[in-house]
């Protein structure tokens, strides 16, 4: 599934097996993507949460 | 049985706990917590029998998990521990109370109290911050003057306890490796050592540290398996060093992350997470 990065408008490819909340990035400007919503073969993305203070294990 | 895997951020782990649930036959769902909703007190069947929280954020992460327990649910693992774990005082507490061996530790409430406090530790030290991971801000202090620029810099900070309280720690020789074991209840699930990258004391995978199976010994094991028990149990990322004294425990992660730790190992590491879970919930 193809979609264009809002970023730097570079067509951004997300795997077809890709789930809501999976994360693509743009190859081109590497601003990062979450998968929203996947419906007839259209992607839905919305920009990434930024990495937290209090993010990780 | 029903298992919701809580996420706010769907990383490999993520996915591979749900593939492995499936695989295991568990009713198996991915729940996006950004998306979540409650109102209090509400019960919540939609969720299932059990809850395996893997929220990257930690007070995410905590304050859904305090919720879904005030709901009735099982959540693995649960807020006492989830609290014990993301607080690295509440964590060395919990160590030494139960004698883990682990770095000595030092709480100061004030910048004066802080240099005080280095003068018994001796330098170098580690000043850590209270809540953090992936080596985020750990920091190698090698004499006074370090110590004294650190301190300005962190009242810098906008969070009251990072602005004014310091957790420092003594610095460990150790071989530029540490040791990461991922336990469930009881049992070692998987063993590594973490080694740092050229230029980088940190031993953190998010820092480039490479992960190599090996086999711990009994007094490891002992450690590890004491050191899971003393926080409270579930599912944890144990991190011990090992200088030559005898093994350290510094760190238990609530929330572990294991693709590191997978790359090197042959056990099917969410497999056994997940089957884990499931014995927990039949309980």
């Amino acid at each position: 599934m193809n979609t264009s990065c809002t970023e730097c408008g570079a067509t951004l490819a997300v795997p077809n097996d890709a789930i809501a909340g999976e994360l693509v990035s743009c190859k081109d400007c590497s601003q990062e993507y979450e998968v929203a919503e996947i419906s007839n073969g259209n992607v839905l993305l919305k920009p990434a949460e930024q990495v937290g203070e209090d993010w990780g294990e | 049985m029903k298992v919701s895997i809580t996420f706010d951020r769907l990383r490999w782990e993520e996915k591979a706990l749900y593939e492995a649930a499936v695989a295991g036959g568990l009713e198996a769902t991915l729940v996006d917590s950004k998306g979540l909703i409650f109102e209090v007190p509400q019960k919540h069947p939609e969720l299932g029998d059990v809850v395996l929280q893997r929220c990257i954020s930690h007070y995410r992460s905590s304050t859904l998990t305090l919720m879904l327990e005030g709901a009735g649910l099982e959540v693995i693992n649960s807020y006492r521990v989830a609290e014990t774990c993301s607080n690295k005082l509440a964590t060395s507490i919990a160590l030494a109370n139960s004698r883990v061996p682990t770095p000595r530790t030092f709480l100061a409430l004030t910048s004066e109290a802080a240099e005080e406090a280095a003068e018994k530790l001796g330098y170098p030290l580690v000043l850590k911050p209270f809540t953090g991971s992936w080596g985020r801000m750990v920091t190698v202090v090698r004499d006074r003057s370090t110590l004294q620029s650190l301190i300005e810099y962190k009242e810098e900070l906008a969070n009251p306890q990072e602005q004014h309280m310091y957790y420092l720690q003594e610095y460990v020789n150790r071989p530029p490796r540490d040791i990461r074991a991922i336990v469930a209840g009881d049992h070692i699930v998987a063993c590594v050592h973490r080694i740092a990258p050229p230029g980088e004391w940190r031993t953190n995978v998010a820092r480039g540290a490479v992960s190599k199976a090996f086999k711990p010994d009994s007094e490891l094991k002992e450690v590890i398996l004491k050191a899971a028990d003393a926080v409270g149990g579930g599912i944890l990322g144990v991190d011990a060093m090992e200088p030559e004294s005898g093994y350290l425990v510094h760190e238990v992660n609530n929330t572990v992350e294991f693709k590191g730790a997978q790359s090197a190992v042959d056990a099917d590491i969410p497999a056994q997470l997940i089957r884990y879970v499931s014995e927990e919930a039949r309980r």
